[in-house]
């Protein structure tokens, strides 16, 4: 029993069995909630001054910052967990076909991401709905650019499960894949804050992962953008399919 | 029968007992972290990416700022004519609190027109007594405000400035020479206030705008030593502007009421150049933005301080190390020790190589001198900043080790660290309200960057060595509760 379906049942069973999952999907999807309760709550009050303009849809699913985190720790270590205990050597006994494997991992992973963050992205909604900010109507996912930044944020959820994954498999160990997708995700928006030229930062919001990827959240002053909503996913998806590809390569050609 | 065995010596090491006093527990610490790859790659990568990140802010920033006028000259002067040497006193009353810079104060000037000469004594509401001149030349006296009385004298080139709780009593606050200066020249009382900053918040960031602000002050009891035939012509005011013209954009041109002997006099503008403190060309902070690269670097600093607890615990040497040395404690002092050291070491080449490597670039993109002078080590504020960031760094790899030996897991520990120090930046500025913004500076462990900041800038939450505070007490606190679990639970 080698096919893919196989080794998909496989990759499910060992997925679900590991405490850390259950751990790291509930993170995610209580980092969603709880972020975006605080976030709208800053709101209230005369805190947010004249000329202050606020995105309340994106605002709302402003826990993505905290909540791709542990979905970055589930992806990485679906691949690197099984290095650190050697499992990986039963399991490629098990599943020789190591692209069927490795994709395998893939769907496993991104659905189980792509459903708790739909989980996750409702309870933010619904959290942005029943906060009532002062003037503001309550979000609704009726609106097209709204439920855009609804739909993206998951799609966004699901494309950086992907790239953690590829990272994982091009870097086979846990500290250094975390590292790398955190910096290649976190670094580009903090140091963008530093630049003072317009062009240069445009460029870096444009295609660095994170800041494009999360320009589908955006339902106010499109005109602001540097690059579109669904092509900033677009950049991202980019990355994950680079990431991968590599982890791929490297799955396939180096020793276990 | 029974055959015993020939008695063989029972065995023994060779290997002499050894202590396990600090010292031995430290060098073992030490072996341990400098023989393990990922300790010398993590400090490669630190150093690597904190220049790389350096060179790439530095290469996409750029300024205009040594473009515009070298000195602004706009304030309200209620002012006579002097012959020759003499001596002008003057009590300010009171001065309103318009801008931490506004001036009130009396001043020797060669004539009426913008940018000539001078010297003058003056109040400001925040900064004290200030002697000034040429717009270059900053004293700073004594720390009090209005009320305070003032003395200018002249004598020749030479001019000197008092001040004096109570016109008795005179403490000198500077002297400077105005070479050239006319027999005949101006002589008064002054009051101007520059502009202030507004901030506003916007999606993503912070951003400022100007506006004016009126100063207000109170003079009395106005002499000038000795009395001169002129003087009959009396007090006049006059707003004097760089470039002759009104000044524009403010609310109101000076005024100047006089009743009694005593002058209220309203002025908006300001008298500074490059070497007074209110003068600010550009307010970008070169050398925090040479240092930004540790953003990144960071990255690398969190996952050596979280490997040298994790990884021991991963393949269980640290049960070796546990038999080893008993006292827990001690061995989580000395990786602190180790730690710290060695990220201290990694990080101070680091900013040394960052600051450096990024100026030339910088100066390339307008950040020269005057508005932006090039910055030395010779500089207190410098040089705090260059070996700042390395203390950061090394206390933030103990903070990092101390969430490690509690999580014992590298991918949650470097998830967590990261969560605190890099994510909080990211919301701030993402946040609708400024004082939220500037609380997550404050409070989360990224105030310790504020070690980096050599000039005052609108956006900055917390002072350096506060800063650094903060970020020290979440290192202590990590380590503490590392310290107390390591006791509690089995390795």
């Amino acid at each position: 029993m080698t096919g893919g379906g196989a080794a998909v049942r496989m990759e499910w069973t060992k997925l679900r069995t590991v405490p850390s999952t259950a751990w790291s999907l509930l993170a995610l999807v209580t980092l969603m909630v709880a972020a975006s309760a605080l976030l709208l709550w800053t709101l209230g009050g005369a805190a947010c001054g004249t000329g202050c303009d606020p995105d309340l849809p994106r605002l709302s699913l402003g826990g993505i910052y905290l909540a791709q985190l542990p979905v970055v720790v589930l992806s990485v270590l679906a691949v690197t967990a099984e290095y650190e205990t050697m499992m990986i050597r039963t399991t490629l006994a098990a599943q020789p076909r190591r692209l069927t494997l490795l994709g395998a991992k893939a769907a496993v992973v991104s659905a189980a991401v792509l459903v708790a963050g739909l989980v996750g992205v409702l309870g933010a909604w619904a959290v942005g709905r029943s906060v009532r900010v002062g003037g503001y109507p309550p979000v609704s996912p009726a609106d097209a650019a709204t439920g855009r930044a609804y739909l993206g944020t998951v799609v966004y959820l699901g494309l950086v499960a992907l790239l953690s994954l590829g990272v994982g498999a091009l870097v086979r160990h846990t500290a250094g894949a975390v590292t790398t997708v955190i910096g290649l995700l976190y670094v580009a928006p903090i140091v963008g804050q530093l630049i003072t030229d317009e062009r240069w930062r445009s460029r870096v919001e444009r295609y660095a992962p994170m800041s494009a990827g999360l320009s589908v959240q955006a339902t106010r002053h499109l005109e602001r953008l540097a690059v579109a909503p669904w092509r900033g996913v677009g950049v991202l998806a980019v990355y994950a399919v680079v990431a991968l590809l590599l982890g791929a390569v490297v799955f396939r050609v180096r020793d276990a | 029968m029974t055959r015993t065995a020939p008695s063989a010596p029972a065995y023994r090491s060779s290997v002499g007992t050894a202590r396990d006093g600090f010292v031995q527990i430290l060098r073992s610490e030490w072996t341990k972290v400098r023989s393990v790859r990922s300790t010398v790659w993590c400090a490669l990568a630190a150093i690597g990416l904190t220049v790389l990140v350096s060179l790439l802010t530095s290469a996409s920033s750029t300024t205009d700022a040594n473009s515009g006028p070298a000195f602004v000259d706009q304030f309200t002067f209620v002012h006579q004519r002097m012959d020759g040497d003499g001596t002008f006193v003057v009590h300010v009353a009171s001065q309103r609190d318009s801008q931490e810079w506004a001036k009130a104060g009396i001043m020797i000037k060669e004539n009426l027109t913008g940018g000539s000469p001078y010297a003058a004594v003056m109040v400001t509401p925040r900064h004290g007594v200030r002697m000034q001149a040429g717009f270059t030349t900053d004293v700073a006296g004594s720390g009090a405000g209005a009320p305070r009385w003032l003395m200018l004298t002249r004598s020749g080139a030479t001019i000197a400035g008092y001040e004096s709780a109570d016109g008795t009593t005179w403490h000198h606050a500077g002297t400077v020479q105005l070479p050239g200066l006319p027999r005949t020249a101006e002589l008064g009382m002054f009051v101007t206030s520059p502009n202030g900053l507004r901030v506003t918040k916007t999606s993503g960031g912070v951003s400022t705008s100007g506006y004016a602000t009126v100063g207000t002050a109170a003079f009395d009891h106005v002499s000038v030593q000795p009395a001169v035939p002129q003087q009959l012509r009396g007090w006049t005011g006059q707003t004097v502007t760089d470039d002759g013209a009104p000044p524009t954009g403010g609310p109101a041109t000076g005024t100047f009421t006089e009743a009694d002997g005593a002058f209220t006099v309203t002025g908006t503008g300001d008298i500074a150049g490059y070497g007074i403190p209110s003068f600010q060309a550009g307010d970008d902070d070169i050398v925090a933005n040479s240092l930004s690269g540790v953003q990144l670097g960071l990255l690398a600093v969190v996952a050596l301080g979280v490997l040298a607890a994790t990884a021991e615990y991963r393949t269980g040497m640290v049960r070796t190390t546990f038999a080893a040395s008993p006292r827990r404690r001690r061995v989580l002092v000395a990786k602190g020790v180790v730690v710290g050291g060695v990220v201290f070491l990694a990080g101070l080449v680091a900013s040394l190589v960052a600051l450096f490597a990024a100026q030339p670039e910088l100066r390339h993109n307008g950040f020269r001198p005057p508005a932006y002078p090039s910055p030395s080590l010779a500089d207190p504020t410098v040089l705090r900043a260059v070996v700042g960031t390395a203390l950061v760094l090394a206390v933030l790899a103990v903070f990092s080790l101390g969430v490690g030996l509690v999580l014992r897991r590298s991918a949650r520990a470097i998830v967590l660290v990261i969560a605190l120090v890099l994510v909080p930046q990211i919301v701030a500025a993402f946040v609708p309200s400024l004082s939220v913004q500037m609380w997550i500076d404050r409070l989360t462990p990224v105030a310790g960057l504020a070690i980096q900041h050599t000039r005052p800038r609108f956006d900055y939450a917390i002072g350096p060595w506060a800063g650094f505070a903060v970020l020290c007490a979440y290192a202590a606190a990590a380590m503490a509760a590392a310290m107390w679990l390591v006791r509690r639970r089995d390795a």
